[in-house]
């Protein structure tokens, strides 16, 4: 689904050049839910908005289905991120002046779904929020806000959902539930789920483990059966 | 509801959301508008205040003393010059007409300035209008005047029939008009052409101005008065309209310290606007920057930041005009003219609607550079 061969993303220019990436190639499949996992500053969210058509890589390759996405003009990439991506943030980045129908709208609306409050409202009701559909977010709880959030992400029917530290500021029974809903849209949707975090929690939900250190994918791997049962 | 009318939602439920900032930025627009308006409207006023008695005045040409400086400045001129101008290819009607600085005692003895304005009853150019109460022809008799309505206490006048002194003689009071407001502090008082020589004390062959009606040439017949009448100056209305206008608004600086104000309103309220915009676009980056990430493209993240722009433009502009229009109410009844005609009302709109636009540009500036790895800090 994804193939990203030899990516570097350098910042700055001369002496104050940063290398974020140093080559990383990686493989994500359909149906898996992807860790990235290492320390801050590792480059695990340049890593993402690579993959997810955000930023634009300073070299290498990455391609979605087959279509390479590296050097698309900037006019080309909100299309492929409302085609292909799902985004779900650690902090929710919900919209505080609209309801939680609202906020999922929001995305129906960018892709043309027909019905989107009709879909807004199938959603929220998907995540277990059908009731809170008029609530503006400041009246939800954290583990609310980021159902809603994922609700908004699956708006667009997107075959790829990018989650950064989706757990980070949940509590552990928000967090389940979050990484619950993520497993359940890999395995019964088959959808690619690739999640950034630093939660040990995350990693029962996930099938593989990619630990990134200096730019570098320093290790990947598949959880065996017995970790995952 | 399609994607453009999805962005106006939030752009709305952007503005309205933070009540307090929507206040602060309607409070910043309105302060401007109403002083942009105020200023601009005082700066009209001025402009019709300082040369009513010339627009109201039907003469084609008005014919001087050399070198006044404006219509309230004249000097005498004798009147025989009349019969040489009448002689003039063009010219219908020659009249008299006087305007004077004169003394005005009140009942308590005391003295106000006023300007006397001597017309010739029969021609009827330079006459008083909007009368309200009273007959100009009453202006007959030898010791009558009309003055208006908003001077009635500055010149100690109740009512017709009221008898004071003008410049040492007996003057009654045969009507009122109402809206003929002074550029000075000296109001006007209506009186017939001979009745202005006796108060002005000039001899009965003497005029401050002569009033030409012409038959229709009205640049020939003063090309050939200035050949014909020596020793005088001859000029259209519009010159003398420009002239007095000039003097007034612009030499005493009061048009220029108006337009000051107006330009100034307009800076502040630039000013102020633009940093409460700016301010309310960088409060909303992060969901600007979440929109770009789901796929907005950069024209929809423009149109949200315009629109709340233009509803605060339009919010403010609604307030501001009606605070302006009560100003302006409030001064209908004294010697203060401030005009707000519906074309200078439409121009502040665009105005301010360009205030709010220009003031929202810096933001979308802000809004299209974002990093859009900031998306994903918590």
């Amino acid at each position: 689904m994804i193939e990203a061969r030899n990516v570097m993303k350098t910042y700055g220019s001369g002496d104050n050049v940063v290398h974020a990436l140093r080559g990383v190639s990686l493989s994500i499949n359909a149906g898996e839910v992807t860790a990235l996992m290492g320390p801050s500053g590792s480059g695990k969210t340049t890593l993402i908005s690579i993959l997810g058509g955000i930023l634009s890589a300073t070299s290498g390759s990455v391609r979605i289905d087959g279509r390479e996405i590296v050097g698309l003009a900037e006019g080309e990439l909100p299309a492929l991120r409302r085609d292909l991506f799902g985004f779900i943030f650690q902090g929710f980045n919900l919209f505080p002046a609209l309801t939680a129908a609202e906020n999922v709208s929001v995305m129906c609306q960018l892709k043309h779904v027909p019905e989107p409050k009709k879909r807004a409202l199938e959603l929220l009701r998907m995540v277990g929020l059908e009731d809170k559909a008029r609530t503006h977010p400041s009246d939800l709880s954290g583990g609310q806000k980021q159902r809603v959030a994922i609700a908004r992400a699956l708006a667009g029917e997107p075959r790829i959902l990018l989650a950064d530290e989706p757990t980070a500021a949940l509590d552990s029974v928000s967090g389940r539930t979050v990484l619950e809903i993520l497993s359940g849209l890999a395995r019964e949707k088959g959808r690619a789920v690739i999640i950034v975090t630093h939660d040990p929690r995350v990693l029962e939900y996930c099938d593989r483990i990619v630990h990134i250190a200096d730019g570098r994918v320093e290790s990947d791997s598949y959880r065996t059966v017995e970790e995952v049962a | 509801m399609n994607s453009v009318q999805y962005m106006t939602l939030i752009a709305w439920k952007n503005l309205f959301h933070d009540k307090v900032r929507l206040v602060v930025t309607l409070t910043g627009i309105v302060f401007a508008l109403v002083l942009i308006s105020v200023q601009f409207g005082m700066f009209l006023g001025f402009l019709d205040t300082s040369a009513n008695i010339i627009a109201h005045n039907d003469a084609d040409l008005w014919i001087t003393a050399p070198g006044i400086p404006h219509v309230n400045g004249g000097s005498p001129i004798l009147e025989k010059k009349r019969w040489q101008a009448l002689q003039v290819q063009g010219v219908e009607t020659v009249v008299g007409y006087s305007v004077f600085f004169l003394n005005w005692k009140l009942p308590n003895g005391a003295f106000e300035t006023c300007q006397i304005v001597g017309f010739d009853l029969d021609a009827g150019l330079g006459a008083p209008w909007d009368v309200v109460e009273g007959d100009v022809s009453a202006l007959r008799a030898e010791d009558t005047v009309f003055i208006d309505v908003l001077y009635k206490r500055k010149l100690g006048v109740e009512k017709i029939g009221d008898a004071l002194e003008l410049n040492g003689k007996r003057v009654r009071v045969a009507g009122f008009t109402k809206g003929i407001r002074s550029f000075t502090t000296a109001p006007y008082v209506f009186t017939s052409l001979k009745n202005s020589q006796t108060y002005i004390r000039m001899r009965p062959d003497e005029t401050i101005f002569l009033l030409v009606k012409t038959t229709g040439d009205v640049v020939s017949a003063q090309k050939a008065l200035r050949e014909v009448v020596p020793g005088v100056e001859v000029f259209t209305k519009r010159e003398m309209l420009d002239r007095t206008q000039a003097y007034w608004v612009f030499g005493t600086g009061a048009g220029t310290t108006t337009l000051m104000g107006a330009v100034l309103g307009l800076l502040v309220g630039i000013v102020v606007v633009a940093q409460t915009i700016y301010a309310a676009t960088i409060d909303h980056l992060k969901e600007f920057g979440t929109l770009k990430a789901m796929g907005a493209t950069n024209g929809m993240i423009y149109r949200v930041i315009l629109t709340q722009a233009g509803l605060a433009a339009v919010m403010g502009y609604a307030l501001g005009i009606s605070i302006a229009l009560v100003v302006v109410n409030a001064t209908a009844e004294t010697d203060l003219l401030i005009k707000l005609p519906p074309e200078i009302a439409a121009g502040v709109f665009g105005m301010t609607l360009a205030m709010c636009m220009s003031a929202s540009l810096l933001s979308i500036r802000k809004a299209t550079t974002i990093d859009p790895a900031m998306v994903f800090r918590g």
